[in-house]
């Protein structure tokens, strides 16, 4: 009986021994991370076999990634009334074209309020088939993250490295990833108030 | 059904069960029972139905006996793979395929979720709930979004049960799901072994090993596993038919199941369907051993945590601020 309480009866020491040993347990054991941080060789992604082609028309990004060179979504075919200086040229514009030829239908809702950006603070005034950006470059509409980069340069550091923006279908084989105009509208560009794509049922 | 061929059958049967046997020699016995045709035999295992054919019954009782899949053989795993899209064409006319694809060598999943950029628009619950082929009349989700007060960051401070026009001014969401731990709870409460843990990090269950006992759901701190209180039903124009054995493929009635980072998508080198389908961008997907990757630059230059870090569960998921 007194044997059994032996251990009891140094509290003080026994739950010193207990700290010494989960203290040297936990300096042994290594978290994954640890194995993370250490690994320095670059996964070669094009070597993941099966992924599945992206179908969607890319250009070659004019900036480099970590990796090196990706892809962005190419633009210039998905705006409609490419190439603009098929009407911004010298011929005439008849009176019924106008609501057409003047963009009517655009409303720009991009800068703060009260300041909104005009046209030409993005789209070149002579040559309206390229973006322009603050120090006179001409930018293809296919680059544009080139221009919007000018002010949103913290949202472009991370598009770049990819904590904004994300990629298309594949995280392995070549880096493919979204254009700023594929998710935002330039001209509007917060994401507008809608209803979820479903709701949530009651945990089982 | 006449009544001297019923006796004939029953007489088989009565004489593999009855004859003192060990299981092998009972194995193969009742094979012989089913090649005489017996239906009946199973009907203790496996419930029948009228329409039930001699092949089909005989693919149910090979796959009842097969083994947990870490002790099958790539034969095995090809035949149990034939045998499973053979029943789904018998039993309700769908072609899938199933694949065993092995975890990619050098690869370690992460995942990475920007709290200050989902608006709530629950796309990703609707692509997984389609990719994964979840349940529509139980509404079984692996994912929940909750809409969250500012300052805090526990979940259960926020609301999983919203319906209204998102994002709400002030409001902030916070998406959960299996969150893939390092240190997992749920395969430590596991007693038959039915889930583990995949070189690449993936936790995965064996849907034939479960037995539904449900210990891991209650020792998973994070919203993460769900039970199939029945048999998945899913409209056949719906169904995604490329599956993975670990995967999306027909779950039984009385199993456990969980998001498996799509793993039919992601062992093919492509992203999770919830990452595909998130028109904000808040979700960041890659390989944590590859230093180039966006997950590795979201560790790196973001602000990061895990929730509940002090449980010591490793999550492989981190949720970061712009
Ligand atoms: S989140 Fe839950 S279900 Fe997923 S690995 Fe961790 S303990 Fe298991
Ligand atoms: S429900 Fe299945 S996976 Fe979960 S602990 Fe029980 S046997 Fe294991």
């Amino acid at each position: 009986m007194k044997k059994q309480i032996i251990p009891f009866a140094i509290p003080g020491l026994s739950l010193l021994l207990m700290l010494l040993l989960t203290s040297f347990a936990l300096a042994n054991e290594k978290s994954f991370l640890d194995t993370i941080k250490k690994t320095v060789k670059p996964f070669d992604a094009r070597s993941v076999k099966k992924v599945r082609p992206v179908t969607r028309k890319t250009v070659l990004a004019l900036e480099e990634y970590r990796g090196g060179s990706f892809r962005v979504l190419a633009r210039k075919q998905e705006i409609k009334r490419y190439k603009c200086s098929n009407c911004h040229g010298e011929k005439p514009v008849l009176v019924k074209q106008g609501f057409e030829l003047t963009h009517g239908n655009v409303i720009i809702n991009h800068g703060r309020a009260g300041n909104e950006l005009s046209c030409i603070d993005c789209h070149s005034e002579d040559d309206r088939d390229f973006l322009e950006d603050k120090k006179g470059r001409k930018i293809d509409f296919d680059h544009s993250y080139k221009l919007c980069g000018q002010c949103h340069f913290r949202q472009k550091r991370d598009w770049l490295g990819g904590a904004h923006g994300k990629r298309v279908s594949n995280w392995a084989g070549e880096r493919v990833i979204y254009n700023c105009a594929s998710c935002h509208n330039p001209h509007s560009p917060r994401f507008s108030k809608r209803f979820p794509a479903t709701y949530s049922v009651p945990l089982n | 059904m006449s009544s001297p061929k019923k006796n004939e059958k029953q007489t088989v049967i009565q004489d593999v069960l009855e004859k003192p046997s060990s299981r092998r020699s009972f194995l193969k016995g009742a094979s012989i029972a089913m090649a005489a045709g017996s239906a009946a035999l199973a009907t203790g295992c496996m419930a029948t139905g009228d329409t039930t054919t001699s092949e089909e019954m005989k693919l149910r009782w090979q796959e009842y006996f097969k083994k947990h899949y870490r002790l099958m053989t790539a034969e095995e795993k090809k035949e149990t793979v034939k045998r499973l899209e053979r029943l789904a064409k018998i039993q309700n006319d769908l072609d899938v395929q199933i694949g065993t694809d092995p975890p990619i060598e050098n690869v370690l999943y992460g995942y990475a979720f920007n709290i200050s950029r989902c608006e709530g628009f629950m796309e990703c619950v609707a692509a997984c709930v389609k990719e994964n082929n979840l349940d529509r009349k139980t509404n079984t989700q692996y994912i929940r979004i909750f809409e969250m007060e500012p300052g805090k960051l526990d979940p259960s401070t926020g609301d999983g049960q919203f319906y209204h026009k998102v994002p709400v001014e002030n409001k902030f969401y916070m998406g959960v799901q299996c969150f893939h731990c390092e240190n997992a709870p749920c395969i430590k409460a596991c007693p038959t072994k039915a889930t583990w843990r995949e070189p690449d990090g993936i936790v995965v269950v064996d849907y034939n090993w479960c037995i539904g006992c449900r210990y891991c759901q209650a020792a998973c701190p994070y919203f993460g596993r769900r039970f199939n209180w029945s048999q998945g039903e899913v409209p056949k124009e719906e169904l995604t038919t490329k599956q993975h054995y670990l995967g999306n493929r027909r779950r039984p009635k009385g199993k456990m199941e969980k998001c498996t980072f799509c793993i039919q998508r992601t062992r093919k080198g492509r992203l999770p369907a919830c990452v595909e389908a998130c028109p904000t961008g808040s979700r960041v997907f890659g390989n944590l051993l590859d230093p180039e990757s966006e997950i590795r630059f979201v560790l790196e230059h973001k602000k990061v945590f895990r929730m509940k870090e002090n449980i010591g569960t490793e999550p492989k998921f981190w949720y970061f601020i712009d």
